[in-house]
C-alpha cells in the first residue's frame, strides 16, 4: 500500500485547468521529485495532497484511504513562502505548531532541541524569526515541517535561497528522513538536487504531465548525443566524420555533438590514431537538458 | 478540544505580551486615572477659595425687606457654598468693583417694585450665572417671594407648608399585571440614575471593546494569511477550531484589559476625595441594579462573539493588512449604528425603533440593554432576543468558518461574492 497515491487528479480554477490528470505514487522511504517551470501546477498539486484545496476530479489516497482529519498529525509541510510568525520566538511557535499536530509539549520541545542541535544552531531556540537571516528562517521552517516526525512530508522549493553549505545540510537531513521510511514529495526547479535525491520524478508543463518515471529509465529514453574527448594533442578533421553535427574546442580537448550513438566509436578510433586519448565519455543527457527540451522556450 | 485550548493559550499569550497592547492599556489606564481626578485637581489648584463660600452681592436699594429675607433664607437653608453680602444704596459702583476684583460672583439688583414683587437682575462676571448659582438663587427668590407676598395673610406655618415640595409617589403596574408600590421616590430616582450610568458605561464598553478586539482579530487573521503560516495552520487543525480559538483568545485579552480598567476605576473611586464627590451626587454603588448588570454582561459577551466571527471572516478574505480598513467598514458601520441606536434611545426606551432593534441580533446587545436598564421588559422578550442572538452566533460562526476556510487561500484581488460562494461549496469545515 503506497503511503501516497494520486490518480488522475484534476484541478480547475474557473476556465483554467491548473492540474490536468496527474497520477503518481510515493513509496515508503522515497523522495519523489515534482518538477516544472513556474506556474506548471506543482504548488497546486501539493496543496491538493495536503487537503488545503480539493481536487475537481480523480482521487488522492493515503495508505489506501481518502483524506481524513487524522492525516493532519502525520503530514508535514514546508510552503514556498516560509510560513512562520515573524515576531514570535522560534521555540514558542514551533512547539505550538507541533502541538497542533498532536504532539505533547515535552515531546515537541525535545524534538525541536534535537533538530536545532542537528543544524548546529541551538542558540536560535530563544530568537525571534525576524532576527534570523532568510536562509536560517528557512531552516526553521524546515524544522517546523518535520518536528512532529511526520510520515508524509511535502517540501515546496525547500532549497531555494540557501547557501551551498546549508543545501548540503538539508539534503543530508532529507536523505536521513528517507532512510527512516518517510515519504517525501519534493518540488524544485533545480535539476541537480533531483538527480541526487530522487529515484522517480514527474515533470509538469502547463498543467500537464510531460515526463514521468524512474530517472534512469527516462534518461535511457533520450539518445546520447554528446561526446567528451580529452587528448594530449590535436585531432584534425573531427567534423568530417559522418554523423558529427558540431565540434566545439574546449580547454583540454573537444566537445562533440553527434546524431547517433554509433558515431562515437568512429570518433574514438580517429582520435587514437592521431594522438593519446586521456578521457573519452559518451555523456547521458542531464535532467536539465531533458527538462529544457520538454518544457522548451516557454520556460520563464 | 485540546487543540482549541492550545490555540486560545497561544493567541492570548502572544497578544497580551505585545508592546502595543501593553502600552495602549497603560495609557488608557493613565487617562482614566487623570480623568477621574480632574475635579479634585482643579479644586487643589483653586486652593482654599473652593472651600470658602462664594459671595453674591445684594444691591438692596429700595428693597431692604427682600434683602433681609434672602439673608435669612441663606442662613436657614444650610447652604455653605453661597452667602449674601449687602451693598448700600442703588449705585452699583462698589459692587462692580468687587466683582472685577473677584470678591463676589455677581450681584442682584431690583427694579422699582411696581407690582407685588420686583423684577430681579443678576449681574455676573465673565461666566454669567452658572449652574450652581441658578440652582441656589431660584428657590431662594421663590421662597422669599412667597414670604413677602403672603406675609400678612398667612401664618408662618402656612408659609412653611407652602414652601414644602409636593410629595409625589409612584405606583407601577408591571407587565404581569401586578402592582408594585413605588416606595421611596428618592431611592428609586437614585436607582434609575445608577441604571443610567450602568447602561451608559456598558454601551461604551461594548462599542469600544468590540471595535478594538474586532479589528485585532481581523488584523491577526490577515497577517497570518499574508505570512502564509495559515497554510500550515489549516493543514494542522480544523478552521472552526482555529477561528474560535482566536476569537476566544482575543476575547480573554479584551476581558483582561477591561478588568484592568475596572480595577483602576475602582481604586480611584476608593480615594477619599472621590468618595466625597460620589456622595455629593448621593450615588452609591449599592444602588446598582444587579439584573441589569448581569443581563448587560450576557448581551455584551454574546454580542462580542457575533461581531468577532464576522471580523475573522473579513480578515480571511483580505490578503494585505493595508486593505483591511476598507474591508471591515460594513461591520464597523453596523457596530456604530447599534451603538447610536442604544445611545439615543436611553431617554426614550419605549420607542418603536428600540423595540424592533432589540430583536435584531446585531443591535440587540445595545438595544435590549437600554430597554432592560431604562424601562421594564417582559422576561419572554428578553429570552427571545437571547435565543435569536445565540442562533445567529451559531449561524454566522458556521458561515464565517466557511468563508475563513475559503478566504485564507485566496490571494490577489478581493474575491467576488460569486467566487466565494462557489469556493465555499467545495469545503467541509
Amino acid at each position: 500500500m503506497e503511503p501516497l497515491k494520486l490518480v488522475n487528479v484534476v484541478k480547475q480554477y474557473g476556465d483554467k485547468t491548473a492540474v490536468n490528470q496527474i497520477s503518481l505514487e510515493v513509496g515508503r522511504g522515497e523522495i519523489y521529485g515534482l518538477l516544472g517551470a513556474n506556474g506548471a501546477g506543482k504548488t497546486t498539486t501539493m496543496r491538493m495532497v495536503l487537503g488545503l484545496i480539493y481536487p475537481d476530479g480523480g482521487e488522492i489516497l493515503y495508505n489506501g484511504k481518502p483524506y481524513h482529519a487524522e492525516l493532519q498529525q502525520i503530514m508535514g509541510y514546508l510552503p514556498e513562502e516560509r510560513g512562520l510568525y515573524p515576531k514570535i520566538k522560534v521555540s514558542e511557535q514551533i512547539v505550538y505548531l507541533a502541538r497542533l499536530r498532536g504532539m505533547s509539549q515535552q515531546d515537541a520541545d525535545k524534538s525541536l532541541r534535537y533538530w536545532l542541535e542537528r543544524f548546529d544552531v541551538p542558540e536560535y531556540y530563544d530568537k525571534r524569526i525576524e532576527e534570523l537571516s532568510k536562509g536560517n528562517q528557512q531552516k526553521m521552517g524546515f524544522i517546523a515541517a518535520i518536528v512532529h516526525k511526520p510520515q508524509i512530508v511535502i517540501l515546496d522549493e525547500a532549497f531555494s535561497g540557501l547557501d551551498p553549505v546549508n543545501v548540503e545540510l538539508l539534503k543530508a537531513t532529507v536523505k536521513e528522513l528517507r532512510d527512516q521510511g518517510t515519504s517525501i514529495l519534493f518540488s524544485t526547479h533545480r535539476m541537480e538536487h533531483v538527480e541526487e535525491l530522487c529515484q522517480r520524478i514527474t515533470i509538469l508543463h502547463k498543467s500537464n504531465t510531460v515526463v514521468q518515471g524512474n530517472i534512469r529509465d527516462i534518461k535511457s529514453r533520450y539518445p546520447r548525443e554528446e561526446v567528451l574527448l580529452h587528448t594530449t594533442g590535436n585531432v584534425g578533421g573531427l567534423d568530417a566524420i559522418p554523423g558529427v553535427t558540431a565540434v566545439e574546442r574546449i580547454d583540454r580537448g573537444y566537445h562533440i555533438r553527434i546524431a547517433a550513438p554509433e558515431t562515437a566509436q568512429g570518433i574514438l578510433q580517429k582520435a587514437m590514431q592521431e594522438t593519446t586519448v586521456e578521457r573519452f565519455e559518451i555523456k547521458e543527457p542531464t535532467l536539465n537538458q531533458i527538462f529544457i527540451q520538454e518544457v522548451g522556450d516557454s520556460h520563464e | 478540544m485540546n487543540k482549541l485550548g492550545t490555540i486560545i493559550g497561544f493567541t492570548f499569550k502572544n497578544k497580551a505580551r505585545t508592546k502595543s497592547f501593553l502600552i495602549t492599556t497603560l495609557i488608557l489606564a493613565l487617562l482614566i486615572t487623570i480623568g477621574m481626578n480632574v475635579p479634585y485637581i482643579i479644586k487643589l489648584i483653586k486652593g482654599d477659595d473652593a472651600s470658602k463660600a462664594e459671595q453674591i452681592g445684594i444691591l438692596y436699594g429700595s428693597q431692604p425687606v427682600i434683602a433681609a429675607e434672602l439673608e435669612k433664607y441663606a442662613a436657614q437653608s444650610g447652604n455653605k457654598d453661597y452667602t449674601f453680602v449687602k451693598y448700600e444704596g442703588t449705585a452699583p459702583d462698589q459692587a462692580k468693583k468687587d466683582l472685577e476684583d473677584g470678591k463676589i460672583e455677581g450681584y442682584l439688583s431690583f427694579d422699582g417694585g411696581e407690582g407685588a414683587f420686583p423684577a430681579v437682575t443678576f449681574t455676573g462676571g465673565e461666566d454669567g450665572m452658572g449652574q450652581g448659582i441658578t440652582s441656589f438663587l431660584m428657590p431662594a427668590l421663590q421662597t422669599v417671594k412667597t414670604t413677602v407676598i403672603a406675609k400678612d395673610a398667612l401664618s408662618a406655618e402656612q408659609i412653611a407648608a407652602l414652601n414644602e415640595p409636593v410629595k409625589l409617589d409612584t405606583v407601577r403596574i408591571n407587565a404581569e399585571g401586578k402592582t408594585e408600590a413605588g416606595g421611596d421616590t428618592h431611592r428609586e430616582d437614585m436607582q434609575k440614575a445608577m441604571n443610567y450610568v450602568v447602561v451608559y458605561v456598558l454601551l461604551i464598553l461594548f462599542f469600544t471593546s468590540n471595535m478594538m478586539t474586532g479589528n485585532m482579530i481581523a488584523a491577526e487573521v490577515t497577517s497570518e494569511k499574508s505570512s502564509r503560516i495559515m497554510e500550515i495552520l489549516i493543514t494542522s487543525v480544523s478552521p472552526l477550531a482555529q477561528m474560535f480559538g482566536k476569537v476566544i483568545g482575543i476575547f480573554l485579552v479584551g476581558i483582561v484589559q477591561i478588568a484592568v480598567f475596572g480595577v483602576v476605576v475602582g481604586a480611584n473611586l476608593m480615594l477619599p476625595h472621590n468618595q466625597d464627590i460620589l456622595q455629593g451626587y448621593s450615588l452609591s454603588i449599592s444602588d446598582i441594579n444587579l439584573p441589569v448588570l448581569l443581563y448587560g454582561l450576557v448581551f455584551y459577551i454574546l454580542g462580542y462573539f457575533l461581531y468577532a466571527v464576522l471580523y475573522a471572516a473579513i480578515g480571511s478574505i483580505v490578503s494585505r493588512t493595508e486593505d483591511l480598513g476598507q474591508a471591515v467598514m460594513p461591520i464597523t458601520m453596523l457596530g456604530l449604528a447599534s451603538f447610536y441606536i442604544g445611545l439615543f434611545s436611553i431617554t426614550a426606551s419605549g420607542s418603536m425603533l428600540i423595540k424592533v432593534t432589540s430583536f435584531i441580533p446585531f443591535t440587540a446587545p445595545t438595544a435590549m440593554l437600554v430597554r432592560i436598564g431604562m424601562g421594564t421588559v417582559p422576561t419572554w422578550q428578553i429570552l427571545i432576543s437571547l435565543v435569536l442572538l445565540l442562533v445567529s452566533i451559531l449561524f454566522f460562526g458556521w458561515l464565517s468558518a466557511k468563508i475563513y476556510r475559503t478566504g485564507v487561500l485566496m490571494y490577489g484581488k478581493r474575491p467576488s461574492i460569486k467566487e466565494l460562494r462557489k469556493a465555499m461549496k467545495a469545503y467541509k469545515i
